[in-house]
């Protein structure tokens, strides 16, 4: 397999996605994944996501466009995106999981494409569509975002060679050891803004002295 | 060194010039309106609008002579009435008088503090609320006298409703009648203070019958769970649960009451009720006929707006006086705020203590507790258009409204009311491109759906030919190439 956005690796992802029982398994043992395409892929669900809030036509869009914003919600994607890849790796480590991060970061990111093309596809339909049609809408909607889910969830129960239940477990445990990490970056945060504060009186002190 | 201090100098003179000139801009803009007027649109937002009514005048008691003696200022008056043949009676709490001035409010036409009683001379005890029925009689919450008083047009009294008998009542209630208004059967409604189960209403022979458009208190599933934690005696300790009392009351002609209250959450602060007692009130595109929208922080001036009278004016528009922040919001029939106006303050023009709201023949008179005056404000020409316009849509007349829809683009480009009213037409008329794009600035989502799908059905429909034609002709193309490939691989082989 060629370097990361070669034509192998986009073509298998296709594949992938079609086959995710299998794509997934070779993913992990003939490392036929890559991950800087599946951030690429993660990027382009935000601003799929951020284009189906902003362009969908007004019948079925509701929101506001000025609390739209394109940097913030791609920001927001990816920390979701690390911050679940992290944790599920770091408790998978320790329940015999056989993926490594890599693994996972393909498996979430390959993941997102079928989000990424139903977003844009219900964004290009919602130009045609009149209110009564609405639930269309909202069913293409439901079903790319539940495909890209049960993509997500095969993909990890592969990298890591589990079992179903056993894959919802760390799931279950990862979405806990998600909320463990939230805190400790907030108590660091805190910290640090305490040494900050702390060395920035001795600087005004010194200052004032002087 | 020199160059540099004339260069500053220079510099500075500048400055003053143009700190001089904007300020002259602002000071000259400032006299012309004592409040802002504003609306709220579909995303909550204020937008500000042009003034629908401005102060024009200004009356206190000490303006009037009765019977070639001074009338005397006005003593914490709480509540105005307008009668059928277009007098003003006026509740001078204070004075223990009711007033009664000309529509014109020009001339005193009579005062009224004493009253034939069966023979007897009688008075009243802080009158608090007035009204007149459709006959003339006059209805008097004579607040300390705990009783209500009703009079002909003599000042003989007719009735007096006290000490109201039922079971439903609390053996030491105390009558204290605040707020009174009649319906054409002569029923009575009254608002009776600490009465939190709701209107009294009495028969016309003056019976308590029952009571009327009881508020419910909405407990949440969050303070159960608390309370039911609670020992008995954190439960003595807690806040009750009280529903809130009713401010004030109008009825309009088909015998709906309109019933102000406070409500602190600012979601409900007018109800409509019919003949049974039950709220048909609509609360509109933003679910809300509570006043501001607008109600965060934590000074004084903030929260929910506390409306404390409210009037019924005319094709279904009503406007509610919130003595929060002195504002009027007037409502039409399907609950879309129209306008808001007013304001507190000491100029003219504003209030400090609202009381009560009435409408004068298009003119709408603010009765202020504190200041003992009436403030009328009479409607400008952006005002008076929305009233039109609302009341030809009332009767169903939209295309006719159009005209003056547009009119109200011209002073308020994005009133969402005027952009639906026009996209309204224009989808009737059949031109489904403009209507939608005016339902789409209006917010109105649901006629502006209907008009794109007409729309959508008539570019089908023209161009049917096109696109079919253009599908058969791919077809073709397809399995041509189709048999083509074959046709070659057939030779290749």
């Amino acid at each position: 397999m060629g370097k990361y956005f070669s034509k192998e690796k986009w073509s298998y992802m296709f594949y992938t996605i079609t086959h995710p029982m299998d794509g997934y398994y070779w993913i992990r043992h003939r490392d036929y994944g890559s991950v800087p395409l599946a951030i690429l892929m993660v990027i382009l669900f935000s601003f799929s996501f951020t284009a189906n809030r902003l362009m969908a036509s007004f019948v079925v869009n509701d929101l506001d466009p000025r609390g739209v914003d394109l940097l913030f919600e791609l920001l927001g994607v990816l920390s979701f995106y690390l911050l679940l890849c992290v944790s599920n790796w770091s408790i998978t480590c320790l329940m015999n999981g056989e993926g490594r991060l890599k693994d996972i970061a393909i498996a979430v990111g390959y993941g997102t494409v079928p989000m990424t093309l139903v977003m844009v596809l219900s964004t290009i339909i919602s130009q045609v569509i009149a209110d009564d049609e609405q639930a269309f809408y909202g069913i293409l909607i439901g079903v790319g975002i539940a495909y890209g889910v049960i993509m997500m969830l095969v993909g990890i129960m592969q990298v890591h060679n589990y079992t179903l239940g056993k894959t919802l477990l760390t799931l279950l445990l990862t979405f806990v050891a998600a909320l463990i990490i939230v805190f400790l970056l907030l108590l660091l945060s805190n910290l640090l803004g305490m040494v900050y504060n702390f060395f920035h009186s001795i600087y005004t002190e010194l200052i004032f002295r002087v | 060194m020199r160059k540099l201090t004339k260069f500053k100098a220079v510099i500075s003179l500048c400055l003053t010039l143009i700190v001089l000139l904007t300020t002259e801009g602002i000071t000259a803009m400032a006299d012309e309106l004592p409040y802002d007027s504003y609306n709220y649109d579909y995303r909550e937002y204020i937008h500000y609008t042009p003034a629908p009514y401005i102060p024009s005048r200004t009356v206190s008691g000490l303006d009037f002579t009765y019977n070639g003696e001074a009338l005397g200022a006005f003593k914490t008056p709480q509540d105005m009435c307008l009668a059928e043949n277009g007098d003003i009676y006026i509740a001078d709490t204070g004075n223990n008088r009711i007033v009664i001035l000309d529509n014109a409010m020009k001339n005193v036409k009579k005062v009224i503090t004493t009253f034939n009683n069966n023979g007897e001379e009688d008075k009243f005890n802080s009158p608090y609320g007035v009204c007149v029925s459709e006959r003339g009689w006059l209805y008097v919450a004579d607040m300390k006298n705990k009783r209500v008083v009703v009079l002909d047009e003599n000042e003989n009294v007719m009735q007096i409703i006290e000490n109201p008998q039922s079971e439903s009542l609390d053996d030491g209630f105390v009558f204290s009648p605040m707020k009174v208004t009649v319906d054409y059967a002569d029923r009575v409604y009254v608002i009776a203070q600490n009465m939190f189960e709701g209107i009294m209403v009495f028969e016309s022979n003056g019976q308590f019958t029952n009571f009327f458009g009881t508020i419910n208190v909405e407990i949440s599933a969050w303070d159960k769970f608390w309370k039911r934690l609670a020992t008995k005696e954190e439960r003595a300790n807690q806040q009750l649960f009280i529903p809130t009392e009713f401010t004030g009351i109008d009825i309009d002609p088909e015998g709906f009451v309109y019933a102000s209250n406070i409500d602190a959450t600012g979601v409900q602060g007018v109800r409509r009720l019919n003949p049974r007692g039950e709220d048909v009130i609509k609360k509109g595109a933003n679910a809300n006929v509570g006043g501001d929208l607008l109600i965060d922080g934590t000074s004084d001036y903030s929260g929910a707006s506390q409306f404390t009278d409210v009037v019924y004016r005319d094709n279904g528009i009503y406007s509610c006086l919130d003595r929060k922040r002195g504002r009027i919001f007037t409502y039409d029939h399907e609950g879309n705020l129209l306008y808001i106006f007013g304001g507190l303050g000491t100029q003219e023009g504003t209030f400090t203590l609202a009381a009560a709201v009435e409408d004068i023949g298009g003119k709408i008179a603010v009765l202020d507790a504190t200041k003992a005056n009436i403030i009328c404000f009479e409607e400008t020409e952006y005002g008076r258009l929305i009233n039109e316009a609302v009341s030809l849509r009332y009767d169903g007349d939209e295309a006719e409204a159009v005209a003056i829809w547009e009119r109200v683009l011209e002073l308020d480009e994005n009133n969402e009311l005027a952009n639906t009213g026009i996209g309204k037409a224009y989808l009737t008329a059949g031109d489904y491109e403009k209507a939608m794009h005016y339902l789409e600035i209006g917010m109105a989502r649901d006629y502006y759906s209907i008009a794109f799908k007409r729309f959508r059905n008539q570019v089908l429909t023209e161009n049917l030919s096109w696109i079919l034609t253009g599908i058969m002709v791919l077809a073709v193309a397809w399995f041509g190439f189709k048999a083509y490939k074959k046709k070659k691989k057939g030779e290749d082989d």
